[in-house]
């Protein structure tokens, strides 16, 4: 891994790149601190969403369009648990994770293992039905009345220099390199993690060397669905949960998998970071910032020229 | 030949017969409303709840001019293709005699054209963008209960400038608004710049993504604000915006003098919330003005008998209005006619739960505004108090805002 990361360096366009960018930080971090903290934890969201996402889609192809959904579901079972119980929605996540776990594979037991294998609009029209199901059981069984949780550890912030920033955020950086470290451990290390790459690559291949690619898809898709359902009650500390708050997280989500690289974890953590700190640093411009939408935008439609462009040049 | 007589008379007397009990059982026919709010919205939940109060008390009494009312109540679900098709149903399907209800400005636009073509007596609650006034001009079934925006943001004015007047140290020299980036928020701070140049002071804005649309992070906004150093920051966005708005101005250390937010409606969590001390709002009621008027108290406390609760909108109170407001002018006019019931409105004169006498007068382009004038109020140790009309104030003003690093310290 260091011998790779040197030869990028020996790479004159990677060189050049790398200064750039760290006149950049430097520049912002001298002009617009701010932008640095609060672009990370930006994107460290983003990616912590997009992670579980790019595992189903990026490694074994099944695009889940009720992905953020499942989010949402877990962000509501968070919020009951602490006002019927008491419980943290940090705490939250552990129960969380095992009881989406269960629902992933109930969920696909009765949906998506059915429509393996075949053309990806059946995948994109269920996905979107199953999100449908989910919101419209949360509406009649929750309302959509916003709901909050008061947390007071939410708020908290450290002083550097007259420099005030938020803290709680950087929960989201830890979780994002946890999810991160995680799959790429099992991916790369586990048997199972190999044999789901394998299915993902080609699954035809992977059923005759012996590989149960029935019981991979139930796997990484039930991972997927415990991943993206334990992130909501901490996405839920933060943000005002309603039923349809899940949706434009679902899109974002599968732009970054799509820029980041099909199957390339750690390129939807730089798509994210690119993200991430380009909507900060156009927000903190009091006459720019309306056009922090656009930068969503840029960044498909330049990853779309680029990659056109770089198949031209082969 | 008597037995054809015999028969005759018969006949005749069991036509005559079925007369009389035909007339008693129209006599009978319920009086029906009609009525369109979004009942998945706490504004709708509170209006569907107190319309209902209200027909059931006209109905104990008797009902209006011995018929009962029956209120038809259809979710709208604050989409306006599900408006349109509930004003067809109602009109065509269930045949109300009259409408009432709705709440958002966008909804009700897209009801317009129904309400032109059905042409029956509309007393409507809901709306305050004026765009709703200009396409109603010249339509005399068309009552309307709520303020319009122009009249709003003027009664805002005169409101600061009593509180100014009151409180020597209160200042407004500058303000920021952070503003909902969509017709909402543009739209009110478009209506602040002009009150601005009109009263003589500063007035910086930005827009935001609300958590409606998307957003929920609006640390940029308050760091602008922040660094304007207004003495009063407000915010313009949705209920869900609320809570989070509140944390963050806590977590980048910004307090102004006075924090006001300005959401049609508050979250069901922000009461319970030790974050809210201290900020000041536009509403027009309050369930603490039950201490200072008769009929607040008498709606408040029907209210809780009826559904152990109370309301968290002043849509609750406005809808109880909007079906005494009708009934009783049916029962002046003697009849469901049109034309009397438009007459009859027209001398309205009611004392409301929200502390105003409802009356209908002209206003810019249409002829039948009634009122309900916004308060200022405070969220004050947890409970919400009015500041401001001084005649209906329950608690003084807390100024400036509380400092979040003195919040807790004695």
């Amino acid at each position: 891994m260091i011998n790779s990361i040197v030869n990028k360096f020996k790479q004159r366009n990677f060189l050049i790149g790398f200064i750039i960018v760290l006149l950049a930080i430097v520049l912002i971090g001298i002009y617009k601190p701010h932008v640095l903290f609060e672009g990370l934890q930006r994107a460290a969201l983003y990616a912590l969403i997009a992670l579980p996402m790019a595992l189903l889609l990026g490694i074994v192809d099944i695009v889940n369009l009720a992905h953020g959904e499942f989010m949402m579901v877990g962000a509501y079972f968070a919020y009951f648990m602490n006002v019927q119980f008491g419980m943290d929605p940090i705490v939250a996540v552990i129960p969380a994770l095992i009881l989406f776990f269960l629902f992933g594979i109930f969920v696909y037991y009765i949906t998506f293992k059915h429509i393996i294998g075949k053309e990806p609009l059946s995948q994109l029209l269920l996905g979107f039905g199953v999100g449908l199901v989910l919101a419209e059981t949360i509406t009649v069984i929750a309302t959509n009345f916003p709901r909050k949780l008061g947390l007071d550890y939410v708020s908290s912030s450290a002083t550097i220099g007259g420099f005030t920033f938020g803290t709680f955020e950087f929960v989201y950086v830890a979780a994002a390199i946890i999810v991160l470290v995680g799959l790429q451990l099992f991916l790369k290390k586990t048997d199972t993690g190999q044999a789901a790459l394998a299915v993902g690559q080609n699954p035809r291949g992977a059923k005759i060397v012996g590989i149960n690619v029935q019981w991979i898809y139930l796997l990484i898709f039930a991972l997927s669905i415990a991943l993206i359902g334990a992130i909501g009650p901490l996405f839920g500390t933060r943000y005002t949960i309603f039923p349809a708050v899940g949706g434009g997280y679902t899109l974002k989500s599968f732009i970054l998998v799509a820029v980041g690289g099909m199957g390339s974890l750690n390129g939807v953590v730089l798509a994210a970071l690119i993200l991430g700190m380009a909507e900060t640093l156009v927000l903190s411009s009091l006459q720019y910032g309306k056009w922090a939408d656009i930068i969503y935008f840029a960044l498909i439609i330049g990853f779309i020229l680029y990659r056109s462009h770089q198949r031209q040049v082969k | 030949m008597r037995t054809k007589v015999f028969i005759s008379l018969l006949l005749a007397a069991f036509v005559t017969g079925l007369f009389f009990v035909a007339v008693p059982a129209q006599a009978a026919e319920p009086i029906k409303i009609g009525a369109l709010l979004p009942l998945a919205d706490a504004t709708g939940k509170d209006g569907s709840r107190s319309m209902e109060l209200a027909v059931k008390e006209i109905n104990e009494k008797g009902g209006v001019l011995g018929r009962q009312i029956k209120l038809i109540i259809i979710d709208d679900e604050l989409k306006a293709e599900k408006a349109a098709a509930g004003l067809d149903k109602l009109c065509t399907v269930d045949n109300v005699d009259f409408l009432v209800g709705g709440m958002s400005s966008g909804v009700t636009m897209a009801l317009i054209p129904g309400m032109k073509k059905y042409g029956k007596v509309v007393v409507w609650a809901g709306a305050a963008f004026s765009g709703v006034e200009k396409a109603m001009e010249g339509q005399d079934w068309f009552f309307h209960l709520h303020s319009w925006d122009y009249q709003q943001g003027a009664f805002y004015e005169k409101g600061w400038a009593a509180l100014k007047e009151k409180y020597p140290n209160f200042k407004r020299d500058k303000m920021f608004m952070a503003y909902e980036e969509g017709a909402f928020g543009s739209g009110s701070f478009k209506g602040q710049k002009v009150l601005a140049e009109q009263n003589k002071y500063e007035v910086q804005g930005e827009a935001f993504k609300s958590a409606a649309m998307g957003g929920g992070d609006y640390r940029s906004v308050l760091r602008h604000a922040k660094e304007y150093k207004p003495d009063q920051f407000i915010w313009v966005g949705y209920d869900k915006d609320a809570l989070p708005i509140m944390e963050q101005a806590k977590e980048i250390g910004f307090s102004p003098l006075t924090f006001v937010g300005s959401p049609p409606a508050w979250p069901v969590d922000f009461a319970k919330q030790p974050l809210n001390e201290g900020v000041l709002l536009f509403s027009y009621w309050a369930d603490a003005m039950k201490n200072v008027s008769k009929p607040s108290k008498a709606y408040s406390d029907a209210f809780h008998k009826e559904f152990k609760d109370t309301p968290t909108t002043y849509f609750g109170p406005l809808a109880y209005t909007n079906i005494m407001i009708l009934a009783d002018a049916i029962k002046k006019a003697g009849t469901t006619d049109k034309a009397a019931v438009i007459k009859a409105l027209e001398a309205t004169n009611y004392d409301s739960p929200l502390g105003d006498k409802f009356v209908f007068k002209k206003s810019n382009v249409i002829d039948h505004q009634a009122n309900a004038w916004p308060k200022f109020m405070q969220w004050q140790k947890g409970k919400l108090e009015v500041i401001w009309p001084f005649e209906y104030a329950t608690a003084k003003l807390i100024y400036p805002f509380p400092a979040w690093d003195a919040r807790g310290k004695k």
